[in-house]
């Protein structure tokens, strides 16, 4: 083989090699894991406590939220961290306070169906809370999304006497 | 002239075209620097880069036809004169405007002193073809070199050094060349007729265009990737990207040793596409991983570009103008690759980040974390992207202070990890279509050759 062939076929190999090793080392796939279709429900984790049911219910009512604006649940957290996140986020998604907060009501009542679905909530409390989800102004709703524990543990005061039964009801 | 005489001479012209075929790439990894500095866009930095390659592309034939008629020697000392000049004012440019308009001027000078060193290097080496090697060799240095010599000058000093820096190194190649011009100034200039066989070679030309392309891709985006998706700083990505200068000598010496031109361009070709092809399948965001693309890509470059620039200067004359047109190929292929990649990666790049932070965020939110404070680090990661201007940000801070507990500090450490670890996938990710695409432009250039080689029977 003459020193012209040998250098190009040394060459093809020698290219061939690394592109074939780099792609079974994964070079293909090396990329941001995908995020999760917010309008696709998720498997809510055994909830075995109060802090449990009360993150799951926040991520429930973010996917919810997001499903309604066609954003991601990512993209909504934060922007519901703070004003300026807000800021950023409306001026990005071009969505007002009032779309805002009618697509976290939506979330927040889609939190309280996983949650019944799920039998984290009894049809005593959800149906009360999802009522008062559906009124619920935005910085509350933002508070109630950010974290449900002091809600829930609070349900007690927003239902009265049928709160006293969330202890009982929550498995 | 006798060889002692010769040399000095024979220095100073290969000075100059390395000098000035170097200043193509030198500002590569000055780019992220001057894009924060003058406050432009992606797109409008690129333009520093494409300018000085639009106008050597567009002047370098004219060029060699004045320096024909003018005297190569006066040319090529006037042309370096306007090259130093230019480069003063782009080191005193306070604005993008000003900087591309001299690089544009930096451009016209540069173009009469490459293709007059041209012409004067056959009477001071002695021979057509070893006047070609060299100035081939010269070229294909300074473009390997440029980056590397950029990124360390641009984090030691500034990046206007590397312009301030080529005023003297201009004035230098241009002193031996000054007895030349002196002479033609003294006994007029006799342009020689052209002749009939002076056409172009189309397909090395060609091929040294799409080959260019991909070179000048390959170049760009990687230190782009290091800088702004690694967040290496311009003398870390330097001492990257040297590896492809020290492929390049070892090209050189490979292709010392196989004689047939179309075998080298075909070869270097391959090798080029090869080592753009590692580059678009990186596995992992790690800089020891870009080592062997690079060495593909050096040598690569080292075979083709001197094996194209030979075959199309060769029994053509005058040299001169073949030379200008082989430097119009070169420097409009570096223009079509950076005008067509940068749009494709600028987009997969901002892409790329959202997905790779929406990746991040995601494990937060997953994560058994307490609720107020995952909502907190997602605030503040949006606000650290809002405060790195296109660069991929370092999110360590985000985490700080860590929590003095021993579970929940290791569990803030594996999240500042992962969310890093995606946002490492996003600027990788990013980069892959735009070095697919120049792998593709590379393996296109075989076509040319293999036609080329027909032409040559």
């Amino acid at each position: 083989m003459s020193r012209g062939r040998l250098l190009v076929v040394g060459s093809l190999v020698a290219s061939l090699a690394l592109v074939g090793v780099y792609l079974a080392a994964g070079g293909a796939s090396y990329a941001p894991e995908k995020t999760q279709n917010p309008c696709k429900s998720r498997a809510w984790r055994n909830p075995g406590n109060l802090q449990q049911i009360a993150e799951q219910f926040s991520l429930s009512a973010l996917d919810g939220a997001a499903c309604e604006l066609g954003v991601s649940r990512e993209a909504l957290a934060r922007a519901l961290a703070s004003k300026e996140g807000r800021e950023r986020f409306a001026k990005r998604y071009g969505i007002d306070d009032a779309k805002l907060a009618e697509a976290i009501r939506a979330g927040l009542v889609r939190a309280v169906d996983d949650a019944e679905e799920a039998g984290a909530l009894s049809p005593f409390i959800a149906g009360p809370l999802r009522a008062t989800v559906e009124q619920i102004p935005l910085p509350e709703a933002i508070e109630l999304i950010r974290d449900a524990r002091k809600t829930l543990s609070s349900l007690e005061d927003l239902l009265g006497p049928a709160g006293g039964l969330i202890e009982e009801l929550i498995p | 002239m006798n060889p002692e005489a010769a040399r000095p001479r024979v220095t100073a012209l290969a000075l100059a075209v390395g000098l000035v075929l170097a200043d193509s790439s030198v500002v590569v990894l000055a780019l992220p620097e001057i894009y924060r500095e003058l406050d432009t866009s992606v797109a409008g930095v690129t333009w520093v880069l494409v300018s000085f390659n639009l106008v050597m592309a567009l002047a370098a034939v004219p060029a060699a036809l004045l320096a024909r008629r003018a005297g190569p020697g006066r040319a090529a000392a006037v042309g370096l004169a306007v090259f130093a000049g230019a480069g003063l004012a782009c080191g005193l440019a306070d604005d993008l405007s000003t900087l591309i308009l001299a690089r544009c001027v930096q451009a016209l000078g540069g173009a009469a002193a490459v293709t007059a060193a041209l012409e004067l290097l056959p009477a001071t080496v002695g021979s057509e073809r070893g006047a070609a090697h060299v100035w081939a060799a010269a070229g294909a240095t300074g473009a390997a070199l440029g980056p590397a010599i950029g990124g360390i000058l641009t984090e030691l000093v500034s990046w206007q050094s590397i312009f301030l820096l080529q005023v003297p190194v201009a004035l230098v190649a241009a002193a031996p060349i000054l007895a030349v011009a002196r002479h033609e100034a003294a006994t007029g200039v006799i342009e020689p007729e052209l002749r009939r066989t002076g056409r172009p070679h189309l397909w090395a030309n060609l091929a040294l265009a799409m080959v260019s392309a991909a070179i000048a891709a390959a170049l760009f985006l990687l230190v782009l990737l290091l800088i702004e998706g690694w967040r290496l700083t311009p003398i870390g990505a330097a001492i990257v990207v040297s590896v492809m200068p020290l492929a390049a000598l070892l090209g050189s010496r490979l292709g010392g040793l196989v004689p047939s031109a179309r075998a080298r361009a075909a070869a270097g070709a391959i090798l080029v596409s090869g080592g753009l092809g590692g580059l678009a399948l990186l596995p992992k965001a790690e800089v020891a991983l870009t080592v062997p693309p690079q060495i593909l890509v050096g040598i690569g470059l080292s075979l083709v570009l001197s094996a194209l620039t030979e075959t199309a200067l060769g029994g053509r004359s005058p040299q001169a103008i073949h030379g200008g047109w082989t430097i119009s190929a070169r420097h409009a292929g570096v223009v079509l690759g950076l005008l067509a990649l940068t749009p494709i990666f600028t987009h997969d790049i901002e892409a790329q980040r959202r997905d790779a932070i929406d990746a991040g965020t995601a494990v937060i939110l997953d994560s058994p974390v307490d609720p107020l404070l995952k909502i907190e680090l997602a605030g503040k990661i949006s606000d650290r992207l809002g405060g790195e201007k296109g660069k991929v940000p370092t999110l360590g801070p985000v985490f700080e202070p860590l929590p003095e507990d021993p579970g929940e500090r290791a569990e803030a450490e594996r999240l500042r990890d992962e969310l890093q670890e995606q946002l490492d996938r996003g600027a990788t990710h990013a980069f892959s279509p735009s070095f697919g695409l120049a792998a593709l432009l590379g393996l296109l250039a075989l076509v040319p050759i293999g036609l080329a080689r027909r032409v040559e029977l």
